[in-house]
């Protein structure tokens, strides 16, 4: 066959991809009989209703000397792990605010960091394409915690890396060559990619990525493609399903608390709910900003609290709305509140019991927020 | 083009001499890579057309809803103004003092949004 005809057969199969997408598109818009909030609202539901003084700053974790770019709580404990600008992972106790480590990174410029399950090790990762993994308990060499592992394999950046749950060895990353890739932490090695050359991968830079706590075998990722996809772990060769709907790349995903379903924030201002098992998206977020019509902000982060009720969105505004994730609306502010951040929250997150969420900002801080209101126990 | 009217046809007509003639390698790269992303776009389709189908006989989002709503109701949840219980008093440790041993600082009881 000529490569004349092989471009024309290139062509038609990309026509007949695109005609199909766009079927499918419009056979998923006839299944959405109703949202989330269409059905709250059915329900007799109405929104939360927070006073001025409920949620509250009650910490400000200082020491970074350049922009906050990634958090991540360990488990079952108050400490958190950041990354940041300036070089630096900085391991906090968020109940004293103290640092309790202080890792110089050879390569400055990271993107992401995570705990490990037991709290004993960190990750982080990014422009350097590799992964970096600190044992917290190991000697400190000329002030220095040193490198105990690198994963390396990714062509492109780093953007994102999560732990297994209750693996210490497993960890996934995602990356600006398109792929996620599960790594053994102990051996090194890449157990499996997800994406690149074959079908149904991303076809963009992947900047986040979240893993089922109710089933580990599966994790979702979110895309500059403007997808979601999951992903098992155990079928590398193809996405188990794609999700649609966001205009903009995908910044962040984050599990729903029952495992069901999951969410998403995006560069086109809208949060997102998707269900995991049938595709449908349920609900989307979305908000009116204030300011200049033309600079929309971005979504940068999310995170759910621990009954799903609350959806927190840090966005590039430097706003933390709370949705109700029920009725669809937001409920409050935290970039309105006192001691709120004074530029963009770039990362957060909730404390393993749900009790605090740590936002991180472009301003160098940390901040904690709880609750300490009057709380009705029904 | 304009027709060349010297009696030649133009079967004999040779390229023209900028054009680079392909080479054997480039060809084949070419159709190598050709054919391998047709090879994705047909497996494509073939997904494609098996998700349309399973959309037949998919359920509405209606059901997926009412499970978004049911899963919330019943989980006691630290950030919420009510909630059910049972609650946990170590939500509260955010508020109770606490000593650095690197500083002086108090942490402010409960309902007060200043930081000394």
């Amino acid at each position: 066959m000529s490569v004349a005809e092989l471009k024309e057969r290139h062509a038609d199969a990309t026509a007949t991809v695109n005609s199909l997408r766009e079927r499918l598109k419009q056979r998923r818009q006839l299944l959405l009989d109703t949202d989330v909030a269409g059905y709250a609202k059915s329900q007799g539901t109405s929104a939360i209703s927070f006073s001025p003084t409920d949620l509250v700053c009650c910490r400000i974790l200082q020491g970074h000397t350049g922009k906050v770019y990634s958090l991540d709580w360990a488990p079952e404990r108050n400490w958190i792990v950041s990354a940041s600008q300036d070089g630096r992972l900085i391991v906090w106790n968020a109940l004293t605010s103290q640092k309790t480590h202080a890792i110089k990174l050879q390569c400055p410029w990271v993107m992401t960091c995570a705990f490990a399950p037991n709290g004993q090790s960190v990750a982080c990762g990014g422009l350097d394409s590799a992964c970096s993994i600190f044992n917290l308990n190991s000697r400190v060499e000329r002030d220095n915690i040193s490198v105990s592992r690198v994963l390396t394999g990714h062509k492109g950046y780093v953007y994102s890396c999560q732990y297994v749950p209750d693996h210490e060895s497993r960890l996934i990353t995602s990356s600006s060559d398109q792929t996620c890739v599960l790594w053994d932490v102990t051996t090194g090695q890449r157990i499996s990619v997800f994406g690149g050359e074959f079908p149904s991968g991303h076809t963009a830079d992947v900047l986040s990525v979240s893993i089922n706590s109710s089933n580990s075998n599966m994790f979702v990722s979110g895309s500059c493609d403007a997808t979601a996809r999951l992903w098992d772990t155990r079928i590398a060769s193809r996405a188990v399903r794609t999700y649609h709907g966001h205009q903009g790349d995908v910044n962040t995903v984050k599990f729903f608390p029952d495992g069901q379903r999951f969410g998403t924030g995006s560069d086109d201002s809208t949060c997102r709910l998707y269900d995991m098992r049938t595709g449908h998206q349920l609900q989307v977020y979305r908000q009116q900003h204030d300011g200049d019509d033309n600079v929309v902000p971005t979504v940068t982060s999310i995170a759910f609290s621990l009954s799903g009720r609350l959806l927190f969105a840090g966005y590039s505004s430097g706003d933390c709305y709370v949705w109700d994730t029920l009725v669809g609306e937001a409920v409050l502010n935290l970039g309105t509140l006192q001691n709120s951040h004074e530029s963009r929250i770039s990362c957060l997150g909730l404390s393993s019991d749900g009790s605090a969420l740590c936002t991180g900002s472009w301003d160098k801080n940390l901040k904690i927020w709880a609750f300490g209101g009057h709380r009705k126990v029904i | 083009m304009a027709a060349n009217g010297e009696g030649e046809g133009p079967e004999a007509r040779p390229p023209p001499p900028s054009m680079p003639q392909p080479t054997r390698t480039g060809d084949f790269l070419g159709k190598h890579r050709l054919s391998a992303a047709i090879a994705r776009l047909n497996q494509e389709i073939q997904f494609l057309e098996k998700e349309l189908n399973e959309l037949e006989t998919m359920e509405t989002s209606a059901e997926a809803c009412k499970e978004v709503f049911l899963s919330t109701e019943g989980r006691s949840d630290a950030l919420l103004p009510v909630t059910p219980g049972p609650e946990n008093p170590t939500w509260h440790r955010w508020f109770q003092r606490v000593r650095s041993s690197h500083s002086r600082r108090w942490w402010t009881s409960k309902g007060s949004s200043d930081i000394s």
